[in-house]
């Protein structure tokens, strides 16, 4: 495998099977130097499983890692001394305040000086709540720290599992603005979640995983803009009317309706040409109440996604989006 | 050296290590002071007198000394399941992998902290044991004369040496069971079990079960002893002290070997 340096995170054909189900089916991700890369699939598509394969948990049934750039196995524990890591949920000692517990997590793995603990509890917002014991903590400040211990080391690469987990809005917002500062420094921010507005405005590249297996990667700017997606807004009783005009601009199944409630109609048009889905609706006296060019992160994922969580076993995604595709005229 | 110490540190924090220890010592002191202020008169005869000998020094030295070392072994078993079984459980050992850390080191850090506790906690209930024992012979009227004598402190080092081994290695197994369990719980209940197991099947199979960990950690102690886990080995013939306590090291770097190769090659999934 050849990996130029300037990668943060490369996985090739990355596989793991508990049993006979398998979680990760070859999976490849790409993730550049100095990002924030959002990691997004339905439950049990295998996030979480390749969070504890990076970070040495498990052992791959097969593939390859890259870390900063060199090959890694659970065997060169070492390199993790550069990979600040949050994986499922933060876990410590309840009978220890949160100060007491990255004291004690900065005695493992690589070196860490006491100053960096209350460092790190001043990055997430808990250095007036460090002596408490952590069992009196709330999710959210569970979560803060958590972050913390991941930013212990002060590490070029973090990686964080559903990162936003409890955290209050304010909370969500101050974990945004750290991991872009992070990011604005240089290092890398690998971040799985659930959270798809979250992700929109945190990452700059985007992977999305359904069944264990990549399905789409890329910059955010490209994902929302290059799909050529016209969102179009039009009075709930005109939508059905709206699909028929459209799906003469544009192949039928190219136009989907993405909520009849509101009236919102997705169709996959080049974004210059939403000037001609306007002008076809006026034409037949539909008249738009909100135009919109680019994609939005939910569609795309839920279209990618879609497949995949009909068989995904609690069944989150389906049904979500209550869309529905324009059948192919006869 | 800085895990170990990170170990100790959250040990001596920790309520379960004052429960499990402070609860060996407050039943010592219970039954002290119980023989003390009824005077042995609970019992009659020779039981009687057999009772006083925990308020009678210098024998109150060894009673008190076989009391810690015998009870303190069932007590090491819960203790080192559920400090090894937390780890699990409460997800801490995955943290500590995630963040590079051996994980051989870190249980092998863990367990040196643990055999530390235990040795300052069997330390101060010996010293509470014995300052009962007085209070108990001041209730019951019983002389203290022989609180000084030479010989029986001479002796308690070599004996609180050979107990403590053989309650680390006990903690070690407990510790073990655990980690292979990856669950408090399941530890602290497989390593009770196996504690009276061994004990229940010492009736039936002396000649095995005498070198098991519980019946070694007894026979290490020497023919005085009053017996622990599973109890002498009943009619079997009775292994040396010494050798016994060559077979209670085995145990206890056994034990520590299988929890730290366990760890080693475990898929942390929870």
């Amino acid at each position: 495998m050849t990996t130029a340096p300037e990668l943060a995170l490369a996985t090739r054909g990355l596989r793991k099977s508990y049993g006979s189900r398998r979680a990760l089916d070859g999976l490849d991700l790409t993730v550049p130097t100095g990002v924030v890369y959002g990691f997004l699939g339905p439950n049990g598509a295998g996030k979480t499983t390749t969070m504890r394969l990076l970070t040495g948990l498990l052992r791959p049934d097969s593939g390859t890692i890259e870390l900063l750039g060199r090959p890694f196995s659970r065997s060169d524990r070492r390199r993790l001394f550069e990979i600040g890591a949050l994986v499922e949920s933060p876990s410590f000692y309840p009978y220890l305040s949160g100060r007491e517990n990255l004291r004690a997590l900065a005695a493992a793995g690589a070196a860490t000086s006491r100053r960096r603990v209350d460092e790190v509890l001043d990055i997430v917002g808990l250095r007036d709540r460090g002596g408490d014991k952590v069992s009196r903590y709330s999710l959210g400040m569970k979560q803060r720290l958590g972050i913390a211990g991941a930013l212990l080391s002060d590490p070029q690469l973090l990686l964080l599992d559903e990162p936003a987990n409890g955290l209050d809005p304010a909370g969500i917002v101050a974990m945004r603005e750290t991991l872009r500062h992070l990011a604005s420094i240089g290092k890398t921010v690998f971040v799985s979640s659930h959270l798809l507005a979250e992700v929109q405005q945190l990452a700059d590249v985007v992977g999305i995983i359904a069944g264990g297996k990549l399905v789409r990667e890329g910059s955010m700017r490209e994902l929302l803009a290059g799909e050529g997606l016209v969102r179009v807004r039009v009075s709930p009783d005109e939508v059905a009317s709206a699909a028929q005009v459209l799906a003469r601009l544009v192949p039928p199944n190219h136009v989907a309706v993405s909520s009849s409630e509101a009236g919102w109609l997705s169709v996959q048009i080049a974004p210059d040409r939403a000037g001609e889905v306007n002008r076809a609706l006026a034409e037949s006296a539909i008249f738009a109440s909100g135009l919109e060019s680019g994609n939005d992160l939910e569609d795309l994922f839920l279209n990618l996604t879609q497949d995949a969580s009909t068989v995904d076993p609690d069944g989150t995604f389906a049904g979500i989006s209550g869309r529905t595709t324009m059948p192919e005229a006869h | 050296m800085r895990l170990f110490v990170s170990g100790l540190r959250k040990l001596v924090r920790r309520p379960a290590t004052y429960v499990t220890y402070g609860l060996l010592a407050a039943l010592l002191v219970l039954i002290i002071i119980a023989v003390g202020a009824t005077g042995g008169r609970g019992s009659s005869g020779r039981s009687s007198a057999a009772a006083l000998s925990i308020v009678t020094f210098p024998g109150a030295y060894d009673a008190i000394l076989a009391f810690i070392l015998g009870l303190g072994g069932l007590f090491a078993v819960v203790y080192g399941a559920a400090v090894a079984g937390s780890e699990w459980t409460w997800g801490t050992l995955k943290t500590v992998v995630a963040r590079g850390e051996s994980r051989s080191r870190y249980m092998l850090a863990t367990f040196g902290a643990i055999a530390v506790v235990t040795a300052a906690a069997l330390i101060v209930s010996f010293a509470v044991g014995v300052g009962a024992a007085v209070v108990g012979a001041r209730l019951a009227g019983v002389s203290l004369d022989g609180i000084g004598n030479n010989d029986a402190l001479g002796r308690l080092p070599e004996q609180f040496l050979r107990g403590y081994v053989a309650i680390v290695m006990e903690g070690a197994i407990g510790f073990a069971v655990a980690t292979l369990a990856r669950s408090q719980l399941a530890g602290i209940g497989a390593g009770i079990a196996l504690y009276f197991g061994e004990g229940f099947a010492s009736i039936f199979l002396p000649d095995i079960i005498k070198y098991l960990p519980f019946d070694l950690a007894t026979a290490a102690l020497g023919p005085s002893s009053f017996g622990g886990g599973g109890g002498p080995a009943g009619p079997a013939e009775p292994l040396s002290a010494d050798f016994a306590l060559l077979l209670v090291g085995v145990w206890l770097v056994g034990s520590l070997v299988v929890a730290a190769g366990f760890a080693e090659r475990a898929e942390i999934t929870g």
